[in-house]
């Protein structure tokens, strides 16, 4: 974190927002947690909607980001 | 309808007397679709009535069991979840009415119905916000959360949608879920200032007349414009500007303010449903009883109907 005063963080730099470095971080120390607890851990992760952009008016295809764990 | 059949029966108790007396009580209780002349009370559609009716209230009742059983497992995840944005509000200050020019307003709803009124107040306050932040040069844009609110907001302001998100609740909720959202949410819409509507819940949770409810409405603004404030008696490590401190933590505020607006509106749903649920059985209790009061007048008069016929019979063989 010894970067440049005023210079952004490497992940802000890269285009994610802090809430998805957390996430990412989180899925990390989730990770590492031994067998029974991790599995609780685990469905705390899941992530499942439908998001449809609207344009004009009208929506579009919705995509669906259903995903086991973040990115 | 019970007095109607009692009068027609009596008109026709006239005539009998003359005619063939042997044509007796074969009527009893059934079937529509005779000739005219032929006596008959029927009891079979009010009894039909009646078995749908108990079926009603059995189905009622055993959602209002299902709503209140997830009603618990959601409450206490709300209570917790309490504790995320508060420190927010107390650090950075909460700012209600600030005038931006381009606003947007998540509203978020239930997926499925029967919750009693709760999806169409958030609407109605979605709507007033809306007006109240539209004017010359000024944009509002509506990101929905949850069916019902899309199907009512498609009607009238089809253009200021920006965003809807349906089937949250597949999985239960989680803070990586709505996390996950709102980094969409920041990523795809413009904004200066947010609002995000949802249905509180009241503190008297513990009876069962659960009485639907307020809404509550949060607002963050773009950390460009963010209140300093209390922020300068804190020391901040790394070598990250305050700028970028309050930007980050800008981001996490209105994910934690999401997430906490997911889960009570989650319990509201739940409450709400209870409610409707208990209302509806009692109503098809009320029914029931009513129809069975018409049932029994019904099942008389067609007694009364076979007896006197009987009588008017043996009396015209006597002579």
């Amino acid at each position: 974190m010894a970067s440049a005063g005023g210079a952004a963080p490497f992940w802000r730099a890269a285009g994610m927002t802090y809430i998805t470095y957390t996430n990412i971080c989180a899925n990390l120390v989730r990770n590492c947690l031994k067998e029974p607890f991790k599995a609780e851990a685990m469905s705390r992760e899941k992530v499942h909607f439908s998001l449809s952009k609207w344009v004009d008016g009208k929506p579009e295809k919705p995509t669906i980001r259903s995903e086991g764990s973040e990115h | 309808m019970a007095m109607a059949a009692l009068r027609r029966e009596g008109r026709r108790f006239a005539t009998p007397l003359l005619s063939s007396p042997v044509r007796s009580s074969v009527i009893s209780h059934s079937q529509e679709e005779l000739p005219n002349g032929v006596r008959s009370i029927s009891t079979q559609i009010v009894r039909n009535r009646m078995k749908s009716v108990k079926n009603i209230q059995k189905i009622t009742k055993a959602m209002k069991m299902v709503a209140a059983s997830k009603l618990r497992a959601v409450q206490t995840r709300t209570e917790n979840s309490r504790g995320l944005w508060q420190p927010f509000t107390a650090l950075l200050g909460d700012a209600p009415s600030v005038d931006v020019k381009k606003s947007v307003i998540v509203t978020i709803s239930s997926d499925k119905g029967l919750c009693g009124g709760i999806n169409s107040t958030s609407v109605k306050i979605s709507r007033i916000l809306h007006k109240l932040s539209s004017g010359p040069e000024k944009e509002t844009k509506y990101v929905i959360l949850g069916e019902k609110a899309k199907a009512q907001l498609i009607r009238d302001s089809k253009q200021d949608i920006s965003l809807s998100i349906t089937e949250l609740q597949k999985n239960p909720l989680n803070y990586t879920q709505v996390s996950v959202l709102a980094d969409d949410i920041l990523k795809n819409v413009e904004f200066d200032a947010l609002k995000i509507v949802f249905n509180n819940v009241p503190k008297l949770l513990l009876q069962w007349t659960f009485a639907p409810t307020c809404y509550a409405i949060m607002e963050r603004e773009s950390e460009a414009g963010g209140k300093l404030g209390e922020l300068d008696s804190y020391e901040i490590e790394g070598a990250e500007t305050k700028g970028e401190v309050l930007q980050n933590l800008a981001e996490f505020q209105f994910s934690c303010i999401l997430f906490n607006g997911v889960l009570e509106n989650a319990c509201s749903e739940q409450g709400a449903r209870m409610s409707a649920m208990d209302s509806s059985s009692r109503n098809a209790g009320d029914m029931l009883d009513r129809l069975t009061l018409t049932y029994n007048r019904t099942r008389q008069a067609s007694i009364t109907t076979e007896l006197i016929e009987i009588i008017s019979g043996a009396s015209a063989l006597e002579g």
